[in-house]
């Protein structure tokens, strides 16, 4: 095949895949403005009641994202900062096993997030009494910690150490050479595994589903068991709310970091 | 402004031995120049004085104090990197200022202190742009205004000369050498490039395996050096096998060459007994084409001819067993398989006994 035609294959594929990916959200934004009591596309009329449902107290959706941010913020904080700290310990040194030991850092990625869940629901129950928020938390606070250290270590692997070296001989004690100029430098990568530990958080159901408990019920889980019980519209006006809040944090990130950060 | 004496310097890696009970004593204001090829332990030296690698034995002392139990980030040792290492996320007034703006200094003093170190390395007016937007000089010149400009009692420099072109090294080389005249700051190079020692340094010391082989003048270093390796490491290309023949005549030995005898100045030759078994290095500028016979003078064959710029460079095989390696500053009229006549001037030559080879 001549190089014309190969390309022209490319676009094809390439627009096709564009169609697989967006079309079904697509589907979901405009279906989010019908009037009618059922989904349906195209809509039949326009109208903003589905939303205005979806701030309604009887929903408990405001609750549920409420605790998905307190949770998503508060375990994407702390993993920041055991991240961090992990990436720097095994980039920096050189040492036996240091593969092993980032392997098992970013473990918890490979692991089913079932089957753990099911592990800690065996250690919550021996305990006893462990209070709803503290059990997703610490649920969270191991399966978003891969996204933290691998985008950590993916800037630092290229770090050039003797910055350190230099900020020293110029009188940077170690703590001023890690503030100044260590984690100045890493941010780029800090940022984008603290924002991809977020959305992950924000996002994730398996786990959650499990651990939850009535009375703390994250906006994922609010969503699932909304949907068992009614499927109107008012499904698609909180689906496309959040497309535009994670469009909107993305647009953020590649303001400030910049998009190729994701890639690696 | 300081002293810098090291004693009995020792570090272990495991079984290896990087450095190996070093001793030297360099003066204020001095600049030296530890010469040596990778892995002799000239780097573990410069990072033991920084403050980065602890010495396994040994003291390190600036101005008579020892600074063993004193961090690298107290030391107050500028160092001046091999890559530069500027900090890629601040200007070059940012670079510069770090370590003035860590000891606290004023606002004030500051820009002000900036300005002149800016000055002296000829910076000016680039202040505020990223280290990616300079070129490899302007960059090279950052990295000594910042070691410089905290005002540290000793300068490390790291291969200062290694990344910049040949019209650059010379320009920088003449820099290097007025600052640290103007500031009269002990300075420690450390570099596998005889020549930018040479063009550098008061004194240079070649090292090897962790120790150190000579210390001299670059004349010495360059004109004697202490053993052959040293003279194979200064750029000596060529090197004879001999035997010590007959009485000195002249203030000259002669010294047997295979089938030819070769008279070489008898200072030189002073600790070679007779029929001893001795090795002859020379220089390739040192050699010449000669029109006529005479005293030191053989027939060879040209092997080949490398044109190389300000010289050019012969393999002449015939003269001796081994083969000679002339520059020439001049192009020679001869070609590829021709005859010449190689001149070996007595007082160039180093000899040295067979045994420290």
């Amino acid at each position: 095949m001549d190089d014309r035609r190969v390309n022209w294959l490319c676009r094809v594929v390439a627009g096709l895949v564009i169609i697989f990916l967006v079309a079904p959200l697509a589907v979901i934004v405009i279906a989010s403005f019908t009037p009618t009591a059922l989904i349906t596309f195209p809509p039949q009329g326009f109208s903003l009641k589905w939303y205005a449902n979806v701030f309604q107290g009887s929903t408990h959706f405001m609750e549920g994202l409420a605790n998905s941010l307190k949770l998503g913020l508060i375990a994407t904080g702390i993993d920041v900062f055991l991240g961090v700290f992990a990436a720097l310990s095994v980039c920096r040194y050189d040492f036996k096993g240091k593969n092993a030991l980032l392997n098992y850092f970013t473990s918890p990625m490979y692991v089913p997030s079932v089957a753990f869940a099911f592990v800690l629901l065996q250690v919550y129950s021996q305990i006893g009494g462990v209070p709803g928020m503290a059990r997703l938390l610490i649920g969270h606070l191991v399966i978003i910690l891969p996204y933290i250290v691998r985008n950590t270590v993916s800037v630092l692997h290229v770090f050039n150490w003797t910055l350190e070296d230099a900020a020293t001989s110029l009188g940077a004690g170690p703590a001023q050479v890690f503030f100044r100029i260590t984690l100045p430098l890493a941010k780029p990568g800090v940022l984008a595994g603290a924002l991809l530990a977020f959305l992950y958080s924000f996002d994730e159901v398996a786990l959650s589903s499990l651990l939850s408990t009535p009375r703390f019920v994250t906006l994922p889980i609010r969503i699932m068991n909304y949907m068992e019980l009614t499927f109107d519209p008012t499904l698609a006006a909180i689906s496309t709310l959040l497309i535009v809040a994670s469009l909107v944090l993305i647009l953020l990130m590649e303001r400030f970091v910049g998009l190729d950060m994701f890639v690696k | 402004m300081a002293t810098l004496e090291l004693k009995g310097l020792t570090k272990r890696f495991g079984a290896f031995t990087a450095v190996d009970g070093m001793d030297l004593l360099v003066a204020q204001g001095e600049m030296i120049a530890l010469l040596g090829g990778s892995g002799c332990g000239k780097t573990t030296t410069l990072r033991m004085i920084a403050g980065f690698t602890e010495p396994s034995e040994g003291t390190i002392l600036v101005d008579g104090t020892d600074v063993g139990r004193i961090p690298p980030y107290k030391r107050n040792i500028g160092i001046f990197f091999q890559n530069y290492a500027l900090f890629p996320h601040m200007t070059v007034f940012e670079n510069v200022a770090f370590g003035l703006k860590l000891q606290k200094c004023p606002k004030g003093e500051i820009s002000r202190r900036v300005e002149e170190i800016l000055t002296l390395v000829k910076l000016t007016g680039l202040d505020r742009r990223y280290p990616r937007e300079l070129s490899g000089g302007q960059q090279q010149r950052v990295a000594l205004a910042r070691a410089l400009v905290t005002r540290p009692s000793i300068l490390l420099l790291d291969e200062p000369l290694s990344n910049l072109d040949a019209k650059l090294r010379l320009e920088m080389q003449v820099e290097i050498k007025r600052i640290q005249r103007e500031l009269g700051i002990t300075t420690i190079i450390v570099t596998h490039d005889h020549e930018e020692a040479v063009s550098l340094a008061d004194r240079v010391i070649v090292m090897n395996e962790g120790r150190i082989l000579q210390i001299g003048t670059p004349q010495e270093i360059f004109d004697r050096p202490a053993s052959p390796f040293v003279a194979d490491f200064m750029g000596f290309s060529t090197f004879l096998h001999g035997r010590a023949g007959g009485p000195p005549r002249e203030g000259k030995r002669p010294i047997l060459c295979g089938e030819r005898t070769l008279w070489v100045a008898q200072a030189a030759a002073e600790e070679l007994g007779s029929d001893e078994e001795c090795l002859l290095a020379i220089r390739s500028e040192n050699m010449a084409l000669a029109g006529e016979p005479g005293e030191n003078v053989f027939p060879g064959r040209v092997e080949s001819m490398t044109y190389k710029g300000h010289t050019t460079r012969l393999e002449v095989s015939g003269c001796f067993d081994e083969p000679v390696f002339p520059a020439l500053r001049e192009i020679p009229g001869s070609k590829e398989g021709d005859e010449v006549l190689v001149h070996f001037p007595c007082q160039k030559i180093c000899v040295y006994k067979a045994e420290n080879n």
